[in-house]
């Protein structure tokens, strides 16, 4: 096959010749480029880019794109070697695969030499090393949280939310009636979807994806721990959740709580901003938040954190971290707090700031201390931080959908999860 | 004068498509960074992997149905229009619309209708107290949901092409029929409809291969589900060089899938010839 290799050479130059000539003009001294995929906080930040440069004389594009066209577009950019960019948001759960990849350049020093590093909530900051070095700056860490319906609840004969998943399953059949259902979560497949919620039932009932995370990473997640999991996830989901729950993702779990066509929903710190705002939320004075309920084996809130990292072939790291500084700094991330629905902050500071905790205490007294208590009882492996995961999860996610969905039963959908994790990690 | 136009196909198209064979026959790997030729292995896998001839099954079914229900309906409003009610030709404009929604706000309000706690449909239908059953829950529901939202989108174009394709048939076979006795529905079938083939045959190609790309529509309606029932191949593609980092794997699913396409297109091309010369 020694034929085809100049070929191939010959297509990899083209690419990237093509990619340096479309990515030419944006290589100005003074510019910086930024890709990030949309949130509350992006979006926040886009809109103080002139503030970037009003302190720098530098200029920030900061272009915030849909997540799915993020992850093909920075996909691209990286095996192109385009190097066009100088900041990538850099979610925590693909940090391990680009860091296999060399898709980035570590911060280690930089990070050191920080005069405000250990205001930074050591959680998130410390899911960034790999391999003994800082790969990117948190600006968001979400946990585990409930929202439910008090009226609907109280109707029911409960004064207080559930605080087992047992109790949840036990109110949501005292409360399924015509029109509402008792609970909601995501079941959509997909490793940010399923995946991002069912480990919260799961690990309380005992259940795991690994033998000895991370020593013995032998797959077993087929144990009867996680099939009690799956059977509460699956019956809350199938005997009391909405029509459709099958195919539900956060957006439809959301819009089930806000036209008030479900009595409880188990997702990220997000519940507070979907259902506490009047605007959106119908029954927005009749909602208070909880924490995740737990099992057997205690409670295990969802986690997510997402960060800025300098990509491998950014041209001035040094330039790249100055506005990965400035944007995870006491002060951006205040202002975007104050701005925009972000409570997710990372910086313990923020977290103080009168201005913020009048803003976050008056849509939820007990809202703040909710979520650090969450986050406080979320373990950073919450799923797995290891470079196959998202193939991992998936694989997982789609077995857990079809089970939900009747297509195999929990045993079923167990016993291939497992088998798949094996054939994956022996590839 | 033809040079800027050979130009551009040769980079825009022939060079990433050797590079895509090239790359196929690879095992490179964006994680394990594999990079050694491995001749048609890729192939073999594929050939003996069952979720890839499961999200073939899928994409046949996704296309086979589509492209009949889009053919079907865009030629029956193309003709109403043009022969039965040509008095309502101004609404040509309104039956176009779809056609330029974009796939992915097509995907969306599919969704919306889709979902039971979201669609004013079951809403409609309570009044009635008749449940609508979830249609992106079951498998076949989930392949019905994305062929009626590609349908939707779609038949615009068939329509438009089926026009185009009548304003070409003389009206004088219709009225020299019409003074034999021939009935309005006797005349589509017997005149009409067998003058349209040629038209029918390239729009079906089109359509047939446009289907195979159906991406957006699989990506926001499903995700792939219920659990992997509507990962077709393109969207088996997209897992496999996207989520999974196996590039080169990724590659031999689309020097398949353009394959695929070419033969079709080949058939096709060749039946045409053969009415036109019949």
């Amino acid at each position: 096959m020694q034929l085809k290799n100049p070929v191939k050479n010959l297509f990899r130059a083209t690419a990237v010749g093509v990619a340096t000539l479309l990515a030419m003009p944006t290589q100005a001294a003074e510019e910086i480029n930024v890709v990030l995929f949309s949130m509350s906080y992006t979006q926040g930040l886009a809109k103080l880019a002139d503030d970037f440069e009003a302190k720098t004389g530098i200029k920030a594009n900061i272009e915030v794109v849909g997540q799915d066209v993020f992850e093909n577009r920075i996909t691209l950019t990286f095996t192109g070697k385009t190097d066009d960019l100088d900041v990538v948001h850099t979610p925590v759960i693909q940090l391990q695969r680009w860091v296999a990849a060399d898709w980035l350049q570590p911060m280690t020093k930089s990070v050191e030499g920080m005069d405000t590093k250990d205001d930074i909530l050591a959680g998130p900051l410390d899911a960034y090393k790999v391999n003994g070095e800082q790969w990117a700056l948190p600006f968001f860490a979400e946990a585990g949280m409930m929202a439910y319906r008090k009226d609907l609840l109280a109707e029911a004969g409960y004064e207080t939310p559930p605080a087992t998943w047992e109790e949840v399953l036990e109110a949501a059949a005292a409360i399924k009636k015509d029109g509402v259902a008792g609970a909601a979560m995501r079941v959509a497949p997909g490793q940010g979807f399923n995946m991002f919620v069912f480990p919260m039932i799961m690990r309380a009932y005992g259940g795991k994806f690994f033998a000895n995370y991370p020593d013995d990473l032998t797959p077993a997640i087929n144990s009867p721990e996680s099939l009690k999991g799956l059977e509460v996830y699956s019956s809350l989901m199938n005997d009391y959740g909405p029509p459709g729950i099958g195919n539900f993702n956060y957006n439809e779990v959301a819009a089930a709580m806000q036209t008030g066509q479900v009595a409880m929903i188990f997702d990220g710190t997000a519940v507070a901003a979907w259902t506490l705002d009047p605007e959106k939320s119908q029954y927005a004075d009749k909602i208070d938040l909880a924490p995740i309920p737990t099992g057997p084996e205690g409670r295990s809130p969802a986690i997510a954190v997402h960060g800025l990292g300098i990509p491998a072939g950014a041209p001035n790291p040094e330039l790249s971290f100055q506005f990965i500084e400035w944007a995870t700094s006491e002060e951006v991330l205040t202002k975007i707090a104050i701005n925009e629905a972000f409570a997710d902050f990372t910086r313990a500071s923020v977290a103080s700031n009168e201005e913020v905790i009048a803003k976050y205490q008056s849509i939820h007294p007990k809202f703040l201390d909710l979520k650090v208590q969450m986050l406080g009882d979320a373990i950073g492996h919450y799923r797995p931080l290891l470079p196959q995961w998202p193939q991992l999860g998936a694989a997982i996610g789609e077995n857990i959908n079809a089970a939900i969905n009747g297509l195999m039963s929990n045993e079923e959908a167990l016993a291939a999860a497992e088998e798949e994790m094996i054939e994956i990690l022996e590839e | 004068m033809l040079l800027p136009a050979v130009l551009a196909v040769g980079i825009f198209a022939i060079i990433p498509l050797i590079g895509m064979f090239a790359l196929s026959l690879t095992d490179f790997h964006l994680i394990k960074k594999w990079d050694q030729d491995i001749g048609f292995h890729n192939f073999v896998k594929l050939y003996n992997n069952k979720r890839f001839i499961a999200s073939v099954e899928v994409m046949l079914l996704l296309s086979v149905f589509g492209v009949f229900f889009q053919v079907v309906m865009g030629t029956l409003i193309a003709v109403g229009l043009e022969k039965i009610i040509p008095r309502w030709r101004f609404m040509r404009g309104i039956f176009v619309v779809p056609f330029v929604v974009p796939a992915v706000a097509v995907a969306l309000i599919w969704l919306s209708l889709l979902t039971p706690t979201l669609s004013p449909i079951n809403d409609f239908f309570e009044l009635f107290n008749i449940t609508v059953p979830p249609f992106l829950t079951t498998q076949y529901g989930a392949i019905t949901a994305i062929v009626i939202a590609d349908t939707w989108a779609s038949y615009p174009f068939v329509m438009l092409l089926i026009l185009a394709a009548l304003q070409g048939i003389s009206s004088d076979l219709d009225e020299a029929a019409a003074l034999d006795g021939a009935t309005k529905i006797q005349i589509f079938f017997k005149i009409t409809l067998p003058l349209l083939i040629p038209a029918l045959l390239m729009v079906a190609l089109f359509r047939f291969i446009e289907t195979l790309k159906h991406f957006p529509l699989i990506y926001i309606m499903t995700k792939g589900g219920p659990g992997r029932s509507t990962q077709a191949t393109n969207y088996f593609a997209y897992i496999q060089t996207f989520q999974n980092s196996n590039v080169s794997y990724g590659a031999a699913i689309a020097v398949f899938l353009f394959l695929f396409a070419a033969i079709i297109s080949f058939f096709v091309a060749r039946a045409n010839a053969r009415i036109n010369d019949a």
